[in-house]
């Protein structure tokens, strides 16, 4: 297969499911982050997983693509048993999958171009003008064109988040997991970054898994809610009814009744 | 019972009470965290070779070459310069009871090359390239930037590791032979302008006294120290925890563990290379 081509056809169709949590337990040490935890996630959806801080929403994202390994049950993406792959072939999942992190998480000593053209090189592409190509279009994909000299320690916030987001689709993921995208930026910077998730969804068909505890952003942004609570996924289903959910620790986090902090 | 001792602002220490079974435990604590540190070292070292035969970095192990070596070598040089300077006006006023000042030469030089110039220059370079690479690994570990190689589909450990802990393996060598030189250079300014001795008659002692196999005792001594300081480095970087605090502690830590591993590790290597020399 030629690394630099088009992302390759997908063998599912939208409203498929393609990623599935089963009965995931996760502890570290003594303190207990998931005891049965399920959810599904679907082609082509963008759902927010919210819940308070602490209650391991990162940590989900994380055991999704095997930075972290869950203690038991099952945890399968686009039908691949990601709790048994071995580093070598989470790889390959880790492909398809790409990730924003908290911080943006990009590599200091490098630049803005070497940082996006990460991926592509670790993954063969070989030659300078297609990766540079790729970059630039990356960026312009972000509203970045033109950064690609400047260090990280140049970048804005917004614009870190911005050039992780480019860094996370060089390689034409099918899913993008953004693990709390709008924490500590300004309104005109979570407006934007808001805007391109959607724009990712819309011009890439990606699926998108969201956490956060930006509530207006959740709104903006998502087809589907998942509540984390208690060490379970205590709730989902689409925005439009996550007002009339059933469960009332769902309304009192929509109603901001739950902390945050 | 006496009077009461009146209050001041220095609280008095609890009275030390020898509680075996607390001992006991903070012993037991000890080695259960040494064991798990020399098992993290092991696997550590293991993933290397894998790493490294699946795909080796080259450009990034020269690169650390740069840091590791070129840029330690002030350090090394100011060490070994005034260490072998020392040392001869040691040897000098112990020898000239004797009458045997004249010596000071043979017996800095063997010291030097199979002792003194592993060691310190293995101590020092340890604690200034162990310390950067822990609080390099460390910072990147803390803003995520490790995962985040992994999530891009790349091995931090050859990323990462296998390039510090080749660099530091090889360039520790090459440091303690230039440390070598520099030593005995030190001592030959201070013997032959304290004692009056000619350089030649200085060069022909050390000639004469130390043989190869002197020498590569020193050699072998420093890849292994290299190989310590950078595998140390790198473990203490990839395990730190608790954001800027964990990097200022792992710092910490790894400095003296480095320095405390050089040299019980000398000691066992001494044994080992001795009866060969």
């Amino acid at each position: 297969m030629d690394p630099t081509a088009n992302p390759p056809a997908r063998e599912y169709a939208p409203g498929d499911p393609i990623i599935r949590f089963r009965d995931v337990y996760k502890a570290f040490g003594r303190n207990v982050i998931y005891t049965g935890l399920d959810l599904d996630v679907f082609a082509g959806e963008t759902i927010t997983v919210i819940g308070g801080s602490g209650e391991g929403k990162s940590v989900l994202l994380k055991c999704l693509i095997g930075l972290l390994k869950a203690d038991s049950g099952s945890i399968t993406a686009f039908g691949h048993e990601v709790t048994r792959l071995e580093e070598r072939d989470l790889q390959q999942i880790r492909l398809r999958i790409g990730m924003l992190f908290q911080g943006a998480a990009l590599f200091d000593s490098l630049t803005v171009r070497d940082n996006i053209a990460y991926p592509l090189v670790e993954h063969s592409w070989k030659d300078p003008a297609l990766i540079d190509e790729r970059v630039g279009e990356v960026l312009e994909l972000v509203g970045l064109p033109g950064v690609e000299k400047m260090m990280p320690a140049d970048l804005s916030g917004g614009m870190k988040k911005r050039v992780g987001l480019a860094r996370a689709i060089a390689i034409h993921p099918e899913v993008i997991l953004y693990d709390e995208p709008t924490t500590g930026l300004d309104p005109s910077n979570v407006k934007r970054i808001n805007r391109l998730i959607r724009d990712m969804q819309d011009k890439l068909q990606v699926t998108s898994i969201v956490v956060t505890h930006d509530m207006a952003s959740a709104f903006d942004i998502s087809d589907r809610f998942a509540m984390l609570y208690d060490k379970k996924i205590v709730w989902a289903g689409r925005t439009e009814d996550v007002h009339d959910a059933d469960v009332e620790v769902v309304k009192n986090f929509i109603a901001g009744n739950i902390g945050t902090a | 019972m006496g009077a009461p001792l009146p209050e001041g602002p220095f609280k008095l220490a609890p009275p030390l009470v020898f509680a075996p079974a607390e001992l006991a435990r903070a012993i037991g604590e000890r080695l259960v965290g040494f064991l798990s540190w020399l098992g993290a070292v092991s696997m550590l070292t293991g993933r290397c070779v894998v790493s490294a035969r699946h795909r080796f970095e080259l450009g990034l192990t020269v690169s650390q070459m740069y840091y590791i070596g070129i840029q330690s070598f002030s350090i090394t040089f100011l060490t070994a310069a005034f260490v072998g300077m020392i040392m001869t006006l040691q040897f000098q006023w112990g020898l000239e009871r004797f009458g045997a000042a004249l010596y000071a030469g043979k017996l800095v030089s063997l010291s030097f090359v199979m002792e003194l110039g592993p060691t310190l220059t293995a101590v020092l370079v340890g604690g200034r390239v162990g310390a950067g690479i822990t609080a390099e690994l460390g910072s990147m570990a803390v803003t995520e930037q490790i995962d985040a190689i992994r999530a891009l589909g790349a091995d931090p450990v050859g990323k990462l590791v296998v390039p510090r802990v080749v660099a530091a393996t090889l360039s520790m060598p090459v440091l303690v032979m230039i440390a070598n030189v520099v030593g005995i250079t030190g001592a030959m300014i201070i013997n032959t302008t304290a004692v009056g001795i000619t350089p030649r008659f200085f060069m022909d002692q050390v000639v004469t006294t130390v043989d190869v196999s002197e020498l590569m005792h020193g050699v072998i001594k420093s890849f292994f120290f290299g190989y310590f300081i950078g595998i140390i480095g790198c473990n203490g970087g990839l395990n730190i925890r608790g954001g800027t605090v964990g990097v200022g502690s792992g710092t910490t830590r790894t400095v003296v563990t480095t320095s405390i591993t050089i040299l019980i590790g000398d000691f066992f290597l001494t044994k080992v290379l001795l009866p060969f020399t």
